[in-house]
């Protein structure tokens, strides 16, 4: 059986999951048995909308210890939750949280944990996971040893959210009962800081609109921006804008900034560094606007205008705008 | 604020062979001669041990044996060991070998060794005598008592770009030690400051330099074997220009390839890293590579001055050593195993003085003695105005680099040296009145992202991250910049970094400004360095940005 640990916050469900559920269910292949539990408090929301996909069961993991994320609270839940489904292999979405706790976790079961997965293959009959070294440079097919569970992370926008295959009726939900010992809770949270909760969380995001240093100016970011909103996208940019302080720098793609992987991604005169590539190449469309025929940008894109953003952009805010 | 204080009998700042290696030799007298143990702490900016560490490398194995005598049992990493020396010079298109290969470059018996991860096995021989290493520390100043050494403070944490404290910010603790070790490597920003507040370069010559860069190479297993060991002189350098390059094969169709240029040459617009593409091009060099894979990239200046460059090494309460005190035979191109012998000979200085309850200069002076009568002197003095000599160029410098092998260096007067920033000619005496304010190098590369590539790609490879909010760690008089330096030198910063920190961008007003791409920095101290004006200092940004060497 294999076990998806999805992720959600004040009930809201953090997309990755469903790519965590995407992966489970390629792993599982319709033979092995899918259960997706869920922590936190009044779950309700969250496991109803989990419910459409096509697993075996919906586990709830709710308790008032677990309301507000604590890595101590969620290695407990998770341990005793483990220890009862007793799943061949768990699956998470490498979101920070998981990256948080998941190497507690494994120290705590004492099983083996392969992070930041981006495809499941089969190598000599044995289910190996693929992740990359080197800064992306090498895939490694990494076999993890020892007694079941092996713990794993999908790396975000490794796999498809829309490829989940949705039952034909909902999943059964069910509470899982857990027994959390707060005074073994060690981190005290305080409320969230007030940057972070302005913050965009571009990894979240469906569309980007993302600008570099082709804009020139900090007045052409309106531009930027006005196809952003044509899209219904979200905006980022490239190093440069921000060091620039044009835009802030939670808005930055790429090894410094966020990863994302949007379904679409408007890369507006960024040449195509590569500590920007490594932060976006996972998308799914990426549409490249550039002057420069050479620009490395063009190497990742599916869709290149190799032209002026300046007479592009208003071109395709208009045409977006008609429709 | 509230500042820690840490109390420690020696202090050790910089976890590099050098400074890894005193401490070693400390724990090691502690462990023969018994009694009160003392307490012994090493700092390195580096996230990691080794790091932050690069070199070629070739390891003469001579102070290992004498640190560590089973280094191989102990597993010590060594690629492989050198079976094969050829020194070629080029031309643009050809080869040519040398019938011989001159004593200095007799590798027989050396090994090829990644340095980054030399350092990390010697930080875990470190560790294992229970001594700690702080990672990820980066030591800001010196603290004093009137001339005394007393220490040093380490950096804050949780500056912002704005220099206001975040909301995680952390003062930096004050370490206070009976003796400093200073390890803090080429250049290290350390011993700068203290070279100048107590004048330690009053009777050496002139500090002189090289940048070397670097890269990390997987290349088909069969196209050479491991041990194989190549260096090049001549092109892409011109003759006026000290320098050369390296290729070490290694197993697994691993080589480590680069290439130094001398950090004092004339030409404004050379570009070392463009030099080092046109070397990745030649069609020797290229024949090799084709079909490989980039792995990793780096830079990191070298000390090329030799014995006569080297400050006073003992102060009240305080000793340099390494990098820092210039330990490189340039003519051998080592200096691993010399950096090694005197952090083993400060070590046991150190130990001497916090035993005897004196660690004045006068009783640290010992460690000079030592110094003298140890392997590094037989081996930089007799070679100690070679880098000089190269000054009259490649051609008169090899004359007198075979005259000076032929008579141990003895029957010649020393010769001056020059701080090698202010060899760089204007672009005036260079090129005639006729070009200003150009940024393109005379040597520009073409970057194919095959074989050669632009030095954003490279930065990217040497693993370098900063935290973005805190404050530029390159301290640049910027009003030279956006007024004489363009006319004058043509902004050689944009050239001479190898990582693209330094870029000239439009003002808005069609003028130019500087912009800092801060953390694009390897810590390669080149703009220290070269830069002609001398307006650029390096500080440690925050503990543990910098590069993630790894293999390097």
């Amino acid at each position: 059986m294999i076990l998806v640990v999805a992720e959600q916050r004040d009930g809201k469900l953090n997309r990755a999951s469903w790519e965590a559920i995407a992966a489970a269910q390629q792993l599982a292949g319709g033979a092995t048995p899918i259960k997706i539990a869920v922590a936190g408090q009044a779950l309700s929301g969250v496991t109803a909308e989990l419910s459409a996909a096509a697993v075996t069961e919906v586990i709830a993991v709710d308790d008032a210890a677990l309301g507000v994320y604590t890595p101590d609270g969620f290695v407990q839940a998770l341990q005793q939750l483990i220890a009862s489904v007793s799943p061949a292999v768990v699956l998470f979405a490498h979101t920070y949280q998981t990256r948080d706790f998941s190497a507690t976790l494994a120290s705590r079961l004492d099983r083996a944990l392969v992070t930041d997965v981006t495809a499941i293959r089969s190598v000599n009959g044995a289910t190996a996971y693929a992740r990359p070294m080197f800064q992306g440079k090498l895939v490694a097919d990494v076999v993890p040893q020892g007694p079941a569970p092996h713990l794993v992370t999908i790396q975000i926008g490794a796999f498809r959210a829309d490829a989940v295959g949705k039952g034909a009726a909902a999943a059964p939900v069910s509470a899982a009962s857990v027994t959390i010992d707060t005074a073994a809770i060690r981190q005290k949270p305080e409320a969230p800081f007030q940057e972070a909760k302005q913050a965009v969380d571009l990894s979240q995001a469906e569309r980007i609109v993302s600008v570099g240093r082709g804009i020139k100016t900090q007045e052409n970011i309106a531009v930027a921006e006005q196809l952003a909103k044509a899209f219904g996208a979200e905006l980022a940019a490239s190093r440069p804008i921000c060091d620039n302080g044009w835009l802030p720098m939670e808005r930055q793609i790429g090894s410094s900034g966020q990863t994302v992987a949007p379904k679409l991604y408007v890369a507006l005169g960024i040449s195509g560094a590569i500590q920007h590539l490594v932060g976006m190449k996972g998308s799914r469309t990426i549409v490249a606007i550039n002057k420069d025929a050479d620009a490395p940008i063009f190497e990742v894109a599916d869709y290149g205008i190799q032209g002026d953003l300046f007479e592009l952009a208003p071109a395709l805010i208009a045409e977006l705008q008609k429709s | 604020m509230e500042r820690e204080t840490l109390e420690v009998d020696v202090l050790i700042v910089g976890g590099g062979p050098s400074g890894l290696s005193a401490a070693l030799r400390l724990a090691q007298l502690q462990k023969q001669q018994g009694g009160e143990p003392l307490s012994i702490a090493v700092v390195e900016k580096a996230r990691e041990a080794g790091a932050h560490s690069l070199s070629g490398a070739l390891l003469d194995p001579s102070t290992l044996r004498d640190l560590i005598p089973d280094f191989q049992a102990k597993g010590a990493p060594l690629a492989a060991e050198v079976h094969e020396d050829n020194i070629y010079f080029l031309t643009p298109q050809k080869k040519f070998r040398f019938p011989v290969t001159p004593p200095p470059f007799e590798n027989h018996g050396n090994y090829i060794i990644s340095l980054n991860q030399f350092t990390k096995w010697l930080a875990g021989q470190v560790e294992a005598e229970g001594i700690d290493l702080f990672m990820g520390f980066a030591a800001q100043h010196v603290l004093y008592d009137g001339h005394r050494v007393i220490g040093v403070r380490l950096g804050d944490r949780g500056i912002g770009k704005d220099f206001q404290p975040k909301a995680a910010f952390e003062p930096g603790a004050d370490i206070h030690a009976k003796v400093t070790i200073f390890a803090d490597g080429v250049r290290g920003h350390l011993t700068k400051q203290l070279t100048r507040q107590l004048n330690l370069d009053a009777e050496s010559g002139p500090a002189q330099f090289a940048i070397g860069i670097k890269e990390v190479w997987e290349i088909p297993k069969d196209r050479l074997k491991p041990g194989t060991v190549i260096h090049t002189l001549g092109y892409p350098l011109k003759e006026e220009e000290f320098g050369g390059t390296w290729l070490y094969a290694m197993p697994e169709g691993r080589i480590s390839i680069g290439l130094v240029a001398g950090l004092d040459y004339h030409d404004p617009l050379f570009d070392p890293h463009a030099a080092f593409q046109h070397f990745k091009l030649h069609p020797f060099i290229k024949g090799i590579l084709e079909g490989g894979q980039l792995m990793r990239y780096g830079a990191k200046a070298l000390p090329e001055g030799g014995w006569n460059t080297q400050p006073k090494l003992f102060v009240d309460g305080g000793l340099i050593v390494g990098d820092a005190a210039n330990f490189v035979n340039s003519m051998r191109l080592k200096g691993i195993h010399l950096a090694m012998r005197s952090g083993m000979l400060a070590g046991a200085a150190a130990f001497d003085a916090v035993r005897a309850g004196d660690t004045s200069a006068a009783f640290l002076s010992r460690y000079k003695a030592a110094v003298d009568e140890s392997v590094i002197k037989t081996e930089l003095y007799p070679v100690r105005n070679v880098h000089q000599a190269f000054g009259a160029g490649l051609i008169a410098g090899s004359a007198f680099a075979g005259f000076t092998m032929a008579t141990g260096g003895h029957l010649l007067q020393d010769l001056p040296g020059h701080a090698g920033h202010k060899q760089m000619r204007t672009l005036a005496q260079y090129y005639g009145l006729q070009k200003r304010d150009v940024i393109t190098g005379s040597n520009a590369a073409p970057f194919d992202r095959k074989i050669t590539f632009d030095k954003v790609t490279g930065a990217h490879y040497s693993g370098t991250h900063h935290e973005e909010d805190q404050p530029v760690h390159l301290l640049v008089q910027t009003d030279v910049c956006h007024s004489i330096c363009g006319d004058e030198y043509g902004y050689p910063c944009v050239r001479f970094c190898p990582a693209n920190v330094y870029e000239m961008v439009d003002n808005g007003t069609g003028g130019k400004r500087l912009q800092i791409n801060a953390s694009n920095c390897v810590h390669c101290k080149t703009c220290d360095i070269m830069d002609p004006y001398a307006v650029i200092t390096w500080v440690p940004p925050e503990g543990g940005d910098g590069p993630q060497y790894d293999g390097m």
